[in-house]
Formats: C-alpha cells, structure tokens, sequence
C-alpha cells in the first residue's frame, strides 16, 4: 500500500485530550510557518511554533475551545481543498498565502475555521514573542532592572 | 510507636509561620525564650525554595498559563489573580483541603512556612484613628480597645525591620511612617494627583507604600536581605530578599538566636485547656507524615494560624470550662466576620504626556486614600473605600490583525511604537462586620485529620452594593474631570474571599461580655493564649492588614514577655 494513503500517521508530542494525526501535524507545521516564516529570523519551523500551539490547546484549552479548535483544523483544510483545489500541505506557497488573505478578510469563512486559524496565529506569535530568541535579541528582557522612570522620554527609549 | 525526637517542652509556641506568627517567633527567640513556631505545610527556605524565582519568561512551558485542567479542579484558586504558572506551587489547591462554603465565598490560602507572606501584595498603609474610631462613631461592631498612640510606636518598630519604601505625605487619614525611598510615579499620577489636590478636598493621590527595601540600611543588611531590584516578580519568592516575607527576615532571624523550633507538617488539632489551672498548657498536633498525635507544652501560646484557621483552631478546641470552643463564653467565636470590597474596578485612557513614556519596573503603584466618610458622615453608606492609581503606556506591536508572513514578522521585529497612556484603579472598601457573617465548624465533614471542616458563611449587605456604586460614580467622575478618556468600569459582582483580607471572629473589645480578646490581643477568658493575627479585627478599614497584624503581633509579644517576667501568665 503506497505510502501516502496512510491516514494516521503518529504525532509527534504526546497529546492528553485532542487528537489529532501526523498528517494535521504536518498540516500546523505548514500553517505556522506560512504565519510566521523563517527568514534572518527564527520563524515558525525553527521555533516549533506548531507543536507548541497543539500543546498549548491540548493543556489549556477548555474543552469546547479545543473541539472547536478540532473542527476548525478540519474545516481549514477541507477549505483549501475548495479554494486551491488541494490540501494546504499539497498547495503552492502562492496558493496557502491566498487562503490566508481571505480568511484574514473573514468574509463567508465558517466560524470555527476563524476560531482555528485566530487560535493557531495568536498562539505562533506567542511562540515567537515569548522565545528565547525574542526576548534576548529584539527586545531583550530585564531579569533584574533595578530602576523605574516614570517619566522617561519616548525619544531615548530603546 | 510513639516515639519521637521532639522536646515536648517550650517557653512559647507560635502556630502559624506567616505574615505574623513569624513575627511572633522572632520577639521570642531574640528574648530568649524556646520556641516552637509550628508550621501546618511544608518547610520553605528562602531562595533555595523558590523553584521559579530566576526563571526567564521563555523557561515556563506554558508562557505563564495555568493549565486547564489545574483551573477546572480548583475553581476558587484559580480566581486569584497572583495563581499563576510561576507561583501556582505556593497555593493550597482547592482539591488538596476541601471546605465547606455555605454561602459562596473564595478562600486563598498557602500552607508553608511562610505562609501567604510569600505571595502578598506588599501593601504597607498604617491605620489612623479615623479608622480605629469607626465603630464607636459609627455603631457598629464594638470599640476598638486601642487607639493609634497605642499601635504607632509598634508601627515605626516593625517598619524599621521589614524595610518600608514610602514619602512623607504628611496626611491625618494615613500617618506617615519609618520609610526608605520610594519609587518613581510616572507623569500620569502626578498629573493625576496635582489635579485632585487642586479640584478636590481632602482627595489625594500618593505613592503606595509598599514593603521593599530599596535602599537597604544595616539592619536589612544584617538580616542578609539586599535592594529591590525592580523585578516585579516577588511571588516566586525574592533572590535578593527584596521585598518582606517571614521565610527571608523574621524565620532566619529568630532562628540564628539558637531558640528556634520550626516544625513544619504539624497541623493544630486544638489548644490544651487545664482546668485546674485555669489556663491552656499546650497544643495537639498531629504530624502529617507520621499521622501521629503529639503534645506540645509551653506557658505562652500564639495563635497565627491566617484569620479564619485561627478560628478553627478555637471552635475545636473544646473542654468542659468552653464547651463551644476555646474563650468562646459569649458565642461569639467565630462570628463578624469581614472582609475588603474588591469587586469594582475602572479603567481609561489620558491623551498627553505621549512625549513620556516609562522605562525598568516597580513593585507598587499609587494609591488614593479613604476619602468618604472621613471626617464626618456624608453618604447613606456607612465608611469607604481606597483605591489603587496604576499607569502605564501601552508598547504593544499594536494590532496584527490582517498580518500574517513577512508583514507579520516585520511588525512583530519592529521597534514597538509607544501606545496610549493607560489608567486603572480597583476599590478596596470597608466591610461591616456582622453577627451574620460566620464562620463554624461542619457537623458531618472532616479532613484528612479528622479535624472538621470550616463552615464559611458570609456575603455582602446593602451597604457593600451601594458603596460600589459610589466608587463607580466618584472615581469616573474623578476621572472624567482629568480628562481620561474611554473610561470603563466594572462590578466584577466576586464572591468574598478574592481580598485575601478577611478578618474578624475573635475580635478585640474592652468588655469580655462583647468580645473575646482584650486590649493586649489575649483572650479574655483564658489570658495565655493571644491572637494577632487577622482573626483579632474589630473592624476592617481599607488598608490591606498585614502591617497591623505585624504590629499588633509585636506589642503583644512584648506585653506577654512583661507579664512573664512577673508570673502573670
């Protein structure tokens, strides 16, 4: 049986209360990086931007957000295969970046694909803002300032 | 079995090694006495168990969050604002010790040694005796035995060791006191207070004094405490002991006198009442790693268990002499309960100073003293409310709405352009205490001990529901004349409990007919046994209480040495 019509392929972290398979893994993977794309910077592949946004649904989505985040990530690619004529893990990166444009636009796109794709975003920017990278090179984090200026001139700040 | 290494014997024992059985611990030991400072939960030694204290923010799984399922199996914890992925493991979880909420009401506890001086808010406001004359002016509760003269000397002896940042304000509703410097306020709140000194009688705003030492003096030094460093992340615990908790100041300093016994894992099953001699000898433990029973005898004991397992402590502490609970002759043990107000809120926005912005951290804000009510009755509620003043500017990456690839990247690798100045304030009002509002012990349920549960059964009265209102209406008319704008506000309509002041239920009173402790915090009924910590509140006024409950604890250990020195106990 050729390879490519197994269906539920492995993830690849451990999941406790979504389930999703190895191919809607790929699928985030794609996604994330489609968001937040690697370029002199770390993006979406570097930072593992898709794992952490499934263990971050799996651990702290309530139970109605996580299946509606569930149906969301089915629905998403079920719109790709409408909209580019092939999964988004298959389409062209011309073809992904249009799918996004118009869910951007939300016009007629179903809720919980917005949910899904709001969901999946906010979560790949945390990835990314919350990251070791982020937070020593663009904008560094004071473990200890030691000082507060209450008025400190906008034209001096770093 | 049985058998133990304990000494069963001590000068004194303190239960509870918080906010101020720490205190209690330390007079003792610096005296000289052999003390048993008895801890329910674990042991907590400063810095090195702090696990999360030097963590950065990409360290924590979960950027900070608490998983949810932890927040759907502990509902209340959950709701307190400091329970969070850094500091979730100094918080009793909800299903760890069950209790009984015959009204609903959100108990926030932390059993360690230490207590919930590890995870406090800092707050350091003295009372004056606009506060402590209340009830008598007012008509509710009974007299306050003391006075401030009474509490001021004890006020400036505790401030001096914690380490108090704060200004000289110089107002009669808020005495000033021992301070080290304080931190900058930003251009808002000065803005902000210029303008209701100008527009408004009796209105201000000041720094919040706030327990950090940020210019250490000998004795913080002594005591291996360095300066504050700004980092805001003080309920991980302190790497610098910047800020006051008992496990960085009082613990190790009793300890280093040699006279100390902490016993961590001893939870207080009652206080040991002789009736020959007419007075308590001791306290039942029981260790929770072994589950074994123990005796503890000392003539002095202090009762520091956080307000309302103080009074469980007594309510099962039962005799023939005080068959309803331990100095409990009048039934009132448990009963006039209060709290602090915490449900409303306001928010906006101030359109100048965009030429400002702030930069570092600090560990407090601004804060605006009781200004109802004050001199003389005004409103058709009784007392008032204080209020925290925060600002900040927003320095967002704005919205990335319709962003996404290099767009996105490109805003989010920016420099962040300054956003709106931000403004907030929440209330912090006055409650009444009431014969209504109890605690008790359940008939049927028990915990792990066999110790029954507490019973909680307290709400809020007309007069909490129109004091919010008038916070709504004064702080956003307040507001609105500065010239804030988009104002919100909010009645969050909370259960009591989220304050994490409640207060009350042994309280203090000149008459033993209408209270339970006299002036010097001992009960009335059985004079070595002495409570100060948030259980002995006659009244609540609005300023968060641990700097009284330390200064209460202070006077009445030193009155207790006095009266032990002359065999008076």
């Amino acid at each position: 049986m050729p390879s490519c019509l197994q269906q539920d392929s492995k993830v690849s972290l451990p999941l406790k209360n979504i389930q999703v398979n190895g191919d809607q893994e790929r699928m985030m993977a794609e996604l994330t990086e489609t968001i937040l794309p690697t370029d002199n910077t770390p993006g979406a592949m570097v930072l593992s931007s898709h794992l952490f946004a499934l263990m971050m649904v799996d651990d702290c989505f309530k139970k109605e957000e996580q299946e509606k985040f569930i149906k969301g990530l089915q629905q998403f690619d079920e719109l790709s295969k409408k909209k580019a004529g092939s999964s988004f893990v298959k389409a062209t990166a011309a073809q992904r970046t249009a799918l996004l444009k118009e869910i951007e636009n939300k016009k007629d796109i179903p809720e919980e694909v917005l949910a899904f794709y709001n969901a999946t975003k906010r979560l790949t920017i945390q990835s990314f803002t919350g990251s070791r990278y982020f937070l020593t090179k663009i904008s560094p984090y004071e473990m200890a300032p030691g000082r507060f200026h209450g008025s400190f001139p906008v034209a001096n700040f770093k | 079995m049985g058998v133990t290494n304990d000494k069963l014997k001590y000068d004194a024992i303190v239960i509870g090694s918080g906010m101020s059985g720490g205190w209690a611990a330390k007079e003792f030991c610096e005296k000289g006495l052999k003390t048993l400072l008895l801890e329910r939960g674990r042991d907590v030694k400063h810095i090195k168990d702090y696990p999360t204290t030097n963590m950065y923010p990409w360290e924590f799984k979960h950027g900070g969050q608490v998983p949810a399922k932890i927040q759907e199996d502990n509902p209340v914890v959950s709701k307190c604002y400091a329970f969070r992925e850094d500091t979730m493991h100094f918080f009793v979880k909800d299903v760890e010790h069950p209790y009984v909420q015959e009204k609903p009401f959100d108990w926030i506890r932390g059993y360690q040694v230490g207590g919930k001086s590890i995870m406090w808010a800092r707050q350091t406001q003295r009372w004056s005796d606009y506060d402590f004359e209340g009830p008598a002016r007012d008509g509710f509760a009974v007299d306050w035995p003391i006075r401030y003269k009474d509490i001021a000397p004890w006020y400036s002896y505790v401030e001096k060791f914690v380490g108090i940042s704060g200004n000289k304000d110089g107002l009669a509703t808020l005495p000033d006191g021992e301070f080290l410097p304080a931190w900058e306020l930003t251009c808002v709140e000065n803005y902000f207070k210029d303008f209701l000194a100008k527009s408004y009688k009796d209105r201000h705003v000041i720094y919040a004094r706030c327990a950090h030492v940020t210019k250490p003096e000998p004795i913080h030094i002594e005591q291996g405490r360095g300066q504050c460093q700004g980092r805001a992340l003080c309920q991980r615990g302190c790497p610098f002991g910047g800020y006051f908790n008992a496990n960085s100041t009082t613990i190790p300093w009793a300890q280093k006198t040699g006279n100390l016994t902490l016993r961590p894992f001893s939870v207080v099953h009652s206080i040991i009442y002789d009736e020959k001699k007419g007075k308590a000898t001791g306290v039942r433990v029981i260790d929770t790693n072994t589950k074994e029973m123990i005796e503890f005898f000392a003539p002095v004991i202090f009762l520091n268990a956080a307000a309302l397992n103080t009074n469980l402590i007594l309510l099962n502490s039962t005799s023939s002499r005080f068959p309803n609970g331990l100095g409990n002759d009048n039934g009132l043990l448990g009963k006039y309960i209060a709290f602090h107000n915490y449900r409303a809120r306001i928010s906006g926005k101030y359109d100048g100073f965009k030429e400002f912005t702030t930069d570092g951290r600090r560990p407090t804000s601004a804060y605006i003293p009781r200004f109802r009510n004050v001199f003389k009755q005004e409103t058709d509620f009784l007392r008032g409310y204080a209020a925290g003043f925060n600002s900040f500017r927003e320095s967002v990456h704005q919205s990335t709405d319709g962003l996404f690839g290099e767009e996105l990247k490109n805003k989010l690798t920016a420099k962040p352009e300054p956003g709106d100045w931000n403004v907030g304030s929440h209330m912090m009002g006055e409650t009444i205490p009431k014969e209504t509002n109890y605690v008790t012990l359940d008939k049927e349920k028990k915990d792990e001990w066999g110790i029954p549960q507490l019973k909680i059964s307290v709400v809020y009265d007309d007069n909490d529901e129109k004091m919010t209102k008038d916070f709504i209406e004064q702080m956003t008319e307040m507001y609105t004349k500065a010239g804030f704008t988009d104002i919100k506000t909010s009645d969050s309509k909370n259960s009591p409990g989220l304050d994490i002041h409640e207060m009350g239920g042994v309280r203090m009173g000149h008459d033993p007919k209408t209270s339970v402790l006299n002036k010097w915090n001992q009960l009335h009924a059985c004079p070595n046994v002495f409570i100060t910590d948030g259980a002995c509140m006659t009244s609540t006024s609005t300023q968060n209480p641990s700097l009284t409950y330390m200064a209460f604890t202070a006077r009445a250990a030193d009155y207790a040495l006095s009266q032990l020195k002359k065999g008076e106990l």
